[in-house]
């Protein structure tokens, strides 16, 4: 028989159960135990030291979203639980697997306010798919695979840990205990033949369907399955803003992203279709605009793995419950296949007005201050879809969204529910250690960089090769842009100094340029890429910088701002 | 705007700790009150039954009810809007968890 060991060596033993590579932490007291065993684990298992533990979930989560693996945080109680809260929100609302293990005080001492004690399952169960604390030394393996489970099954999400310290020190004979069911849980349930019939056939009788995808593509690997679909029904779609890179940006079916910040296209045709069929998306307020007047014009068939979706936000005809790669397969085979539809005009027409009145205004505009979204057209130029793009939060984001291309899945990366400022740079350190094949670019704004900007150190220690791209407009641009839109042009608060951000990076020893001109940008941009490691380059673009097209905020997705004058009218 | 019943939620669950405060949670985020409330062991061994009554209207207990059934350690959850209570809901549990059951034999 094996000699017993502690709870916090059952920990790693755990860990190596669940295949876990990378782990993404930041010690202190009340986990130290685990953190002695780790001395004994360092080959197997890569642990990569924050600077804060806002960094390190964040980091997990870009780690999750560009390899579909759960990605693991390990901090300690109180403070270092509190600190990893608003990535464990973020995780949850874009069903991103994590799995967070929190040090929590010896069990006697809980509820008596022991010093970094705080109730982290009360903080964290309704921002959790799961939450236990682990209690005794015989429930680690049982409790850590079970999180796994759960944390990457059905809608992925975050799962919470609270370790206290006696259950980490208690001994225990270990045995691995695999979790691959729980009763109550149906992560992937059954899809009704019957509804897929019915669906079929209200596609079939459609004269102009529209699909409208999301994440869940990405999250069940339906890509392949998506394209098929459109394919064989010559059906136009659109993206959600976490959708992007499921399909390639140059399929023909592809009519642009949707919401506030989208093509006219898929906006549009919305608004247009006889048929809705939404597909791993959840009709997000900043997708749909006002509810009332949402596609009100069409049927809609509603097609999610998360049962409580649907009819949640949008009154559907039928809802599909299941996976939407088994969904689309079944979908396309049943039915019947098309070559056109009549309705390509509508996209021609509105892609026609958006390059003229938008997009060559934006990224060629020829003189003047350099715009932010110009920096993003010359970036994708370089790297022709094949970096993965993360994001910050703000103008840089629906900028990188908008003017990126994709070739290929699992090639953007930012928060979308949430809308996390400060997500963009630990994102894009565990992007990088997913992904270490792939060149990662992070678009980031002065403010968003400055929220989590210490994760430089990580940078430096790790040499994450992550190439940084600032988009430095000395304010907080999107909160700007609103004041001048609907608050009357009062800039309250929004105004930055900023500090010379290359010598910051020149400090962590990464390379940087600034660029103020034009004409430095493209070669700037070679010398980023031609340097092998971490690089920033802080770009001063325009202090007014605007994002159009503009569906304002309580307005009917067809009801859009060209820019600071115009208006689209549909069928001028 | 859709009127607003009193109306009766039933949750089958495991037995652990912290549930109830994750299903008062989906009341409380909405402004729901809650009327009335009983938690106890259901006719089957091991699982426990939570009784709620809330007033609110139909298309919002809806997405709460699926919201309570999607947590993990909920078995099953329905709602009702009169008292007429028939036995079919405590035989669908059960038939679920010899599904289930049958499935864990499989895997």
């Amino acid at each position: 028989m094996e000699q017993k060991i502690t709870g916090a060596e059952a920990f790693w033993r755990s860990l190596l159960e669940e295949q876990v590579k990378v782990v993404f932490g930041y010690p202190g007291g009340q986990i130290m135990p685990v953190y002695d065993h780790y001395w004994n684990y360092q080959a197997q298992i890569r642990h990569v030291l924050v600077r804060h533990e806002q960094g390190a979930i964040h980091a997990a989560q870009g780690y999750a979203r560009a390899s579909g693996i759960p990605g693991m945080v390990l901090v300690t109680s109180g403070p270092g639980a509190t600190n990893v809260v608003t990535g464990v929100a973020d995780a949850m609302i874009d069903s991103t697997p994590v799995v967070v293990v929190a040090g929590q005080v010896p069990c006697q001492l809980l509820g008596k306010d022991a010093f970094q004690e705080i109730d982290l399952i009360g903080m964290a169960t309704p921002i959790t798919k799961w939450s236990y604390q682990i209690r005794r030394a015989e429930d680690v393996a049982w409790a850590v695979s079970r999180a796994f489970y759960i944390a990457r099954t059905g809608r992925p999400g975050p799962v919470v840990l609270d370790f206290t310290k006696d259950a980490q020190a208690g001994l225990v004979d270990y045995a691995p205990k695999p979790c691959h069911f729980i009763r109550s849980y149906v992560p992937d349930p059954q899809v009704s033949e019957s509804q897929l019939d019915e669906a079929a056939r209200m596609i079939d009788e459609a004269r102009k369907p529209f699909v409208v995808y999301g994440q869940g593509i990405l999250l069940s690997g339906a890509e392949k399955e998506l394209a098929a679909f459109l394919e064989k029904g010559a059906i136009p779609a659109g993206s959600t803003l976490l959708g992007l890179g499921a399909l390639d940006s140059g399929n023909p079916h592809l009519k642009g992203m949707l919401g506030m910040h989208g093509n006219l296209a898929p906006n549009v045709m919305t608004q247009h279709c006889d048929l809705l069929v939404a597909v791993g998306m959840r009709f997000d307020d900043r997708v749909t605009g006002k509810l009332d007047t949402y596609a009100r014009q069409a049927r809609i068939i509603h097609i999610d793995i998360d049962p409580s979706e649907i009819g949640k936000l949008v009154p559907v005809d039928l809802g599909i419950v299941g996976d939407a790669r088994k969904v689309l397969a079944g979908l396309t085979e049943r039915i019947a296949p098309r070559t056109t539809r009549e309705w390509q005009m509508e996209p021609i027409l509105c892609d026609a007005v958006e390059k003229h009145k938008v997009i060559e205004p934006e990224i060629q505009p020829g003189t003047g201050e350099i715009n932010p979204g110009e920096v993003v057209a010359c970036v994708a130029e370089a790297v022709k879809g094949e970096a993965l793009i993360v994001t910050d939060v703000g103008q840089n984001q629906m900028l990188a969204a908008r003017y990126s291309r994709f070739v290929r899945p699992h090639s953007f990366i930012s928060s979308g529910g949430l809308g996390t400022m400060g997500f963009g740079l630990p994102a894009a350190i565990g992007a990088k250690i997913a992904a270490p094949e792939r060149t990662v670019v992070v678009f980031l704004g002065d403010g968003g960089l400055q929220m989590t900007f210490q994760e430089m150190g990580t940078i430096m220690q790790e040499g994450t090769d992550v190439k940084i791209v600032l988009l430095n407009n000395n304010w907080l641009g999107n909160v700007r842009m609103w004041q001048q839109l609907f608050f009357q042009e009062r800039y309250s608060c929004t105004r930055m100094l900023n500090p010379e951000f290359t010598g910051i990076a020149q400090a962590y020893g990464i390379p940087s340029l600034h660029v103020e001109t034009r004409e430095e940008l493209p070669s700037a941009i070679r010398q980023m890429f031609a340097q092998e490691g971490p690089f920033l380059l802080d770009v001063h673009v325009r202090e007014e910088s605007m994002v159009f097209p503009m569906i304002p905020p309580g307005s009917s997705v067809d009801e859009i701002m060209l820019n600071n004058e115009d208006w689209f009218n549909y069928g001028d | 705007m859709e009127t607003e019943k009193l109306f009766e939620i039933t949750a089958y669950t495991e037995n652990q700790v912290g549930l109830l405060s994750a299903i008062a949670g989906i009341f409380t985020r909405r402004s729901l009150n809650i009327e009335k409330l009983l938690v106890y062991p259901s006719q089957i061994a091991g699982i426990h039954k939570f009784k709620i009554i809330t007033r609110a209207a139909e298309a919002q207990i809806q997405t709460v009810v699926l919201q309570i059934e999607k947590k993990v350690d909920v078995i099953k959850s329905y709602y009702e809007v009169d008292n007429e209570r028939s036995c079919r809901e405590i035989d669908d549990v059960r038939q679920f968890l010899q599904e289930r059951e049958t499935e864990s034999n499989n895997i």
